[in-house]
């Protein structure tokens, strides 16, 4: 049962304290009946702006603002990889031990079955992905990594191309590259085949066009008007949103009943994730979105349903066109946004990557994998929720569930989207945008 | 589901007379295919938009069947020469045979 906060309680300015016996005790529910004047009064000026002054919005601060219990979605990929590190475990994934395997002599193996190895986007998606090598790689390469087309005769023993491949972490603690035999990618005679395909690389590539080249391959801007209704899916939700937004909940109450000018809401979204004393942790939209209207209309929003997202859409779209303007540095807020900094540097799932391996410009940032472009962690928050084209029509995302997405890309379990990680992940990410302007739905691939 | 439809259609502004103008229009419907099946198992009921009718002053210029592979939220686009002002009247038709009616003035540039 969750319990709505009493706001006359914590509030500091003088609302009388509601006597107990009038305390509406439906669950989750802070009842109209008996206090319809005190929410009235309370709700006019909580969110759009809140100061010192303003008495806390009234929220639902127990039980979990999502599908309970949480499952991954059914269209995603379904396995576990329970011995890995997640943002939450973060001590999973067994530790290098430090010592390269002993390779006695020269490594016998078929080149042709290393490059087949190498090229097929089967295992991990192959090397390919990120580097380009030699002639061969008839498929758009990338360039993540670094380009291996003449490493036969860079004069690398066997036994240090092996551990490389095995597990980088002996040889440079520094490298992104997922330890591909250690995590159990390749086996130890698969290995032995991809070195032998290396040692045969020694001479630079050659491409067919610019296109296939990914350090001439030009970078993928999005100049679409996303907030064109005949170009975005993602702008029908805005409406949808405002839609909800005037719908009465089961206590005949809507958002609309307190908050009567839309208009309040400019400049709301782009301070969020915000600090929640009585939660001690952030709140993003869209679990502020589940908590309030839980304790005010009774409507049930849960974080990712259709109707949370529409409404995250529509709230966000009120602050287009102002930058993004999130606290990351008072007592509360400080903690957190170190947190997302650690979690961004932190290396999770089987591929071991962190955040920071494929969207800090110093490593993957700003380069490609195979034909994808990956993006820098600046600017990627200044516009959600959006439409992501590639995961079919209408898909419309929030930025948790973004988040989520790419834990399972790095094959690594995703948690439920009201964890204190993704608030820290979301704030860390929001303050790289600080002063991006929103545009919200956005479109992105 | 029938509340959460709504059209849209854009039309260029002031066009010259005899200009060949773009119509763009976008209606909200699920498309509810009719081969889907619920959580249950059960077969959801087709109910799609299958006709829309385009007249400009009362004449007919544009009309089209869809069918149930056209996806949710179906956007057509067509062209239309421009001879005199008027009203361009979209009309679409559903499976439940609804009628749902959208109009846009045009006014030549003068």
């Amino acid at each position: 049962m969750m319990h709505p906060i009493n706001v006359a309680e914590k509030s500091d300015v003088g609302f009388a304290r509601i006597p107990e016996g009038e305390t509406d005790v439906r669950p989750g529910f802070v009842g109209f009946t008996t206090r319809g004047f005190l929410a009235a009064v309370i709700c006019v000026a909580t969110l759009a702006a809140a100061s010192a002054q303003t008495p806390p919005a009234p929220i639902v601060v127990d039980g979990p603002a999502h599908q309970a219990p949480w499952v991954r979605y059914r269209d995603w990929s379904q396995t576990t990889w329970p011995t890995y590190n997640t943002l939450s475990e973060r001590t999973r994934t067994p530790v290098a031990t430090g010592k390269p395997i002993d390779i006695v002599g020269e490594i016998a193996g078929d080149p042709k079955k290393g490059q087949d190895l190498a090229f097929a986007r089967s295992r991990g998606g192959g090397c390919l992905a990120c580097h380009v090598m030699g002639p061969a790689s008839q498929e758009t390469p990338g360039n993540a990594g670094p380009d291996l087309s003449e490493i036969g005769s860079a004069g690398r023993p066997d036994s240090y191309l092996y551990n490389y491949i095995h597990d980088p972490r002996h040889l440079n603690a520094a490298s992104s590259m997922p330890p591909w035999g250690a995590h159990g990618f390749y086996n130890d005679e698969e290995i032995r085949h991809m070195v032998a395909f290396l040692k045969t690389l020694k001479t630079p590539a050659r491409f067919r066009s610019a296109l296939d080249d990914p350090e001439k391959r030009p970078k993928p801007v999005e100049d679409r008007d996303a907030l064109d209704p005949f170009v975005n899916p993602a702008v029908d939700r805005i409406d949808a949103g405002r839609a909800l937004f005037a719908k009465a909940g089961p206590g005949g109450k809507s958002c609309v009943s307190c908050h009567a000018d839309e208009k309040k809401f400019a400049g709301w979204a782009v301070t969020m994730p915000r600090w929640e004393p009585r939660m001690k942790k952030m709140l993003g939209v869209e679990e502020f979105i589940f908590r309030h209207a839980s304790a005010t209309t009774g409507e049930d929003y849960r974080m990712q349903s259709t109707g949370n997202t529409d409404l995250s859409v529509f709230l966000h779209s009120l602050s287009n066109g102002l930058p993004i303007n999130v606290d990351i540095s008072s007592a509360d807020a400080k903690p957190v946004y170190d947190l997302g900094k650690t979690l961004f540097e932190t290396k999770i799932g089987q591929f071991n990557f962190s955040c920071g391996d494929c969207h800090d410009p110093n490593r993957g940032g700003n380069k490609w994998l195979r034909g994808q472009f990956v993006g820098e962690s600046k600017g990627q928050l200044d516009h959600f929720p959006l439409w992501r084209t590639s995961r079919g029509a209408g898909q419309v995302w929030d930025v948790r569930k973004r988040l989520q997405w790419c834990n399972v890309q790095v094959r690594a379990d995703v948690l439920p989207p009201d964890v204190p990680e993704y608030d820290a992940l979301e704030l860390y990410l929001k303050a790289q945008s600080q002063g991006y302007k929103l545009t919200a739905p956005n479109i992105r691939h | 589901m029938a509340d959460d439809i709504k059209p849209r259609i854009r039309v260029p502004q002031n066009p010259k007379k005899g200009e060949v103008i773009e119509i763009k229009t976008l209606i909200t419907h699920p498309m509810e295919s009719g081969q889907r099946k619920d959580a249950a198992g059960q077969t959801v009921p087709r109910s799609i938009v299958n006709a829309l009718n385009v007249t400009y002053n009362g004449k007919p210029v544009f009309a089209a069947k869809l069918e149930p592979a056209i996806s949710a939220n179906p956007y057509m686009s067509f062209f239309l020469r421009v001879e005199e002002s008027g009203t361009l009247a979209f009309e679409w038709k559903d499976d439940e045979g609804k009628s749902h009616k959208s109009e846009q003035k045009i006014t030549l540039a003068a």
